[in-house]
């Protein structure tokens, strides 16, 4: 690749053998060289949730090769991958970890899309997607907990799908569903890692190829001025002339080096706090205090101090609410400080969700 | 014909005979009836179901059946229970009463108020259901008590049903309870609904009921910490607080280990006396089976008045034992006459409970320089010396596991090494030196062993971390190299 438009058009013999029978410049000229806002301002969260995407791929094909998901034979195969396997620890502490910081980035580029308002026309659809990819991802952390089948992932896997047992009218068969059975058992974790490796991944990417398409269709939002409907495009403009800057190399070499600290922490958080193991998984002795992943905690408190229906349902009108967002929220403003209604909300929301969480983690 | 008219006279003067054998027979009942309630001592007996005679010996297994009440005659399960109807009706008090039995194990088996009171609870007739002549007795004193429960629950017939022991009775004769109440006629001793309740008595198993284990600790202590109530007996009333501090009361009260003595698991129940010291072994060994076989087979217990359990461990407030039980911190002065004759300086062992913590050590009895007191010294280096190895490896392997290591091999050993080092704590009860420093040896190997793998973790930890400086150092290269480059392609934009 090239820094100049009309470089690419010409390169070594090797390149013109390929080029010849691919005829990818095109397309590649057509993905890379577009021009964004020079007053986006993206904190590079979407870009590192991909990289951390990649590589939960590249970590998860490696520990696939070992893991072998049966009640008998899991549990001893992770300890194996952790303790025997060259590197086994740290392949699967990278994965532990790009997990978490998966969740975290995805959530904060949400909370930055929101606060810049980049969820509006035209990118309604942009938004959707995103809110499948955050469930899609929290699935992910969902199933792939129970694949060590120690005590802890076993009964916060209880607990989890004890909640969506408790989903008015649908609570029963979906608890069957997810569990394969009245409990968790070898049929909760075959089709706990099916879903993990094949059906969440397939979903993922088919979001992602649309999320992305999409962004790279309607270009970056501009966090200081409403994109222009096209009847009013002119008379928005008030013509002033919008300043771009070239995506590629200026932001793709701005994101690689965010990929690069991100790749530095993942590094640090692997070595020095590396995946822990506990007992094995034993159905008949309940640890003394269970408790679900960090990212379920809020939901895990709701329960403990709402009506059971009120605790399940809330959080389901809040991502439905969460999903239809664009629509729900009809001002075309952009900037933070002229919607302060909006702002309020969204600050009232994290407050709440991280104060359940911190009160569910020290409960 | 002359013969038929003397058999129809002999005939007459039968009957007349007989008609007037039953008017005098009649009127001396009424006369003895008559002087029977002319008398107020003369109370007619209730039943004979419900006021046993408790003072007398129990029978003996050879007793004809017949001597006790048949199973219908005091369990007056009636079809219509007049007695809860009326009394819930009275006032608060008795209808508490009232609910309380019925809410109680006999009123859930409907085992009614007659049974014990007794009385006709069919009648509605408050003059009929408790009057005298139906049995009825009011509330029984306290000795009296004792037979009205012991009456049904010492009948194997009745308890079948209920899967109930029947020895309860004859038990508390035995115990110093038993013993006071009925020799010495002294009512202020425990009987049964002191600690089983009156009318809320309730299953053993039930959480709830006082006698439930968990509970039993506090329901001695309810009288036995009375220093009012046990005055008269000079008796220490605490037990229940040297109890409560104790490894047992611990186990029980904070931890609700079930399986941990309570008051009853030492004294007996019904039978409750405190063991003597020919009995303590056997006790604790209740229990502590492995510990009892060990003991029998040392030198203490085949002395006449060796020390026991007790002697070292305490009673009420047995603790945690660990190598301190050896020796005091310094030579305690030897007080020579404790186990020595003072005139041939023969055995004699005068001590078999010290009433000091810091008294129940072997140095107590063994004195410096004796040859005992050499070989109490090689068991106590042998432990500790095992106990040191465990503990830096307990160490070690915490070290490890607190930097994520997981050290699941390491725990595996550490364990033998800990069951190596509880058989050969165990084995001082043998006073053999050589059984207690194999076992001590075999735990510091394993202890050892657990240290190795846990010294491999840490140094695997070390390389991790030592890996990770040289891995950062990699990628801050790369990122200043791509920032060097955003620099030029800025200053490059700049330029153009």
């Amino acid at each position: 690749m090239t820094t100049h438009p009309e470089a690419g058009a010409g390169g070594s013999r090797i390149s013109d053998w390929f080029e010849e029978r691919l005829q990818a410049r095109a397309l590649f000229r057509a993905l890379l060289h577009v021009r964004i806002p020079a007053q986006a301002r993206t904190y590079y969260l979407g870009g590192i949730t991909l990289f951390l995407f990649g590589v939960q791929v590249v970590t998860g094909t490696l520990l696939s090769l070992y893991y072998k998901p049966t009640p008998e034979t899991a549990y001893d195969s992770v300890k194996y991958i952790t303790s025997v396997v060259e590197f086994g620890w740290l392949i699967r502490s990278v994965h532990h970890w790009a997990a978490n910081l998966m969740v975290i980035c995805l959530v904060l580029h949400l909370a930055r899309i929101f606060v810049q308002g980049a969820y509006k026309y035209p990118r309604e659809l942009t938004w959707i997607v995103g809110v499948g990819l955050l469930a899609a991802t929290i699935g992910f952390g969902f199933t792939g907990y129970l694949l060590p089948w120690d005590q802890r992932s076993f009964w916060a896997t209880t607990v989890g799908t004890e909640i969506a047992g408790g989903v008015p009218v649908i609570g029963d068969a979906l608890l069957q569903l997810l569990r394969g059975g009245r409990d968790v058992t070898d049929a909760t974790l075959s089709r706990f890692f099916g879903m993990h490796i094949l059906v969440l991944p397939l979903m993922i990417g088919a979001f992602l190829v649309i999320h992305l398409t999409i962004v790279h269709q309607l270009g970056l939002a501009n966090p200081k001025r409403p994109e222009a409907r096209p009847e009013r495009a002119s008379a928005a403009l008030n013509g002033t002339v919008e300043k771009l800057k070239p995506f590629f190399p200026h932001y793709v070499l701005d994101e690689v080096i965010a990929w690069a600290a991100m790749l530095a922490v993942l590094v640090v958080l692997a070595s020095v706090l590396p995946a822990g193991l506990e007992e094995k998984a034993n159905p008949l002795e309940t640890p003394a205090h269970v408790k679900p992943e960090w990212y379920f905690l809020s939901v895990y408190q709701l329960l403990k101090v709402v009506p059971r229906d009120v605790g399940i349902m809330a959080p389901m009108v809040a991502i439905v609410a969460l999903g239809l967002l664009p629509f729900l929220d009809r001002n075309p403003e952009v900037r933070a400080r002229k919607r302060p209604l909006a702002l309020l909300i969204g600050v009232v929301a994290a407050v709440m969700t991280v104060g359940l969480s911190v009160w569910g983690y020290y409960s | 014909m002359t013969f038929l008219p003397r058999i129809a006279d002999g005939a007459t003067r039968l009957v007349r005979l007989m008609l007037l054998s039953a008017v005098l027979g009649l009127l001396g009942l009424a006369l003895v009836e008559a002087v029977a309630a002319a008398d107020p001592s003369a109370v007619p007996s209730p039943s004979p179901s419900i006021l046993p005679d408790i003072t007398a010996e129990p029978p003996s297994p050879s007793a004809e059946p017949a001597d006790l009440p048949s199973p219908g005659a005091s369990l007056s399960v009636a079809p219509q229970d007049t007695c809860y109807t009326c009394h819930s009706a009275i006032d608060n008090t008795q209808h508490d009463i009232a609910q309380k039995w019925k809410d109680s194990v006999h009123g859930r088996n409907g085992i009614g108020c007659a049974s014990c009171h007794g009385g006709d609870p069919t009648s509605d007739e408050v003059t009929v259901a408790m009057s005298k002549a139906a049995g009825y007795i009011g509330k029984p004193d306290r000795t009296t008590t004792v037979g009205v429960c012991g009456n049904c629950h010492s009948d194997v017939e009745r308890m079948r049903q209920y899967q109930l022991p029947t020895d309860q009775l004859v038990k508390y004769r035995t115990s110093v309870h038993g013993e006071r109440l009925f020799g010495a006629q002294d009512t202020r001793v425990a009987i049964c609904i002191d600690c089983h309740g009156v009318h809320d008595v309730k299953k053993a198993s039930d959480p709830t009921a006082p006698v439930y284990p968990l509970n039993v600790p506090k329901l001695c202590a309810s009288c036995h910490a009375d220093t009012k109530l046990m005055e008269p007996y000079d008796i220490p009333t605490d037990q229940f607080e040297v109890y409560q501090a104790s490894v047992h009361g611990k186990a029980l009260l904070i931890n609700q280990d079930m399986r941990a003595p309570t008051c009853a698991s030492c004294h007996g129940s019904h039978g409750a006396k405190p063991p003597r010291s020919s009995e303590v072994v056997g006790v604790c060994g209740k229990c502590h089976t492995a510990t009892q076989t060990l003991y029998e087979q040392s030198r203490h217990a085949k002395l006449t008045v060796g020390p026991k359990c007790w002697t070292c461990h305490g009673a009420h407030d047995v603790a945690q034992p660990d190598e301190s039980r050896f020796f005091h911190p310094k030579p305690p002065e030897i007080d020579c006459t404790t186990c020595h004759n003072p005139s041939d300086r023969t055995l004699i062992l005068n001590a078999d409970r010290f009433s000091k913590d810091q008294d129940r050590r072997c140095d107590t009895c063994h004195h410096q320089g004796s040859i005992l007191y050499s070989q109490a010294q090689g068991i106590y280096g042998s432990l500790d010396r095992a106990n040191a190895a465990y503990q830096k490896a307990e160490g070690r392997i915490g070290e490890a596991a607190g930097a994520g290591m997981i050290v699941s091999d390491a725990d595996v050993t550490l364990s033998q090494a800990r069951t190596s080092l509880i058989r050969a704590r165990a084995a001082v009860h043998t006073t053999k030196l050589t059984l207690v420093a194999a076992l001590a040896d075999e735990a510091s190997a394993k202890a050892a062993e657990a240290q190795q793998f846990a010294d491999t973790k840490l140094q695997q930890s070390v390389f991790r971390r030592e890996a990770m400086v040289v891995v950062l150092g990699f990628i801050l290269i790369n990122i200043l190299a791509l920032l060097l480059l955003r620099r030029r392609i800025d200053h490059e934009d700049v330029s153009a």
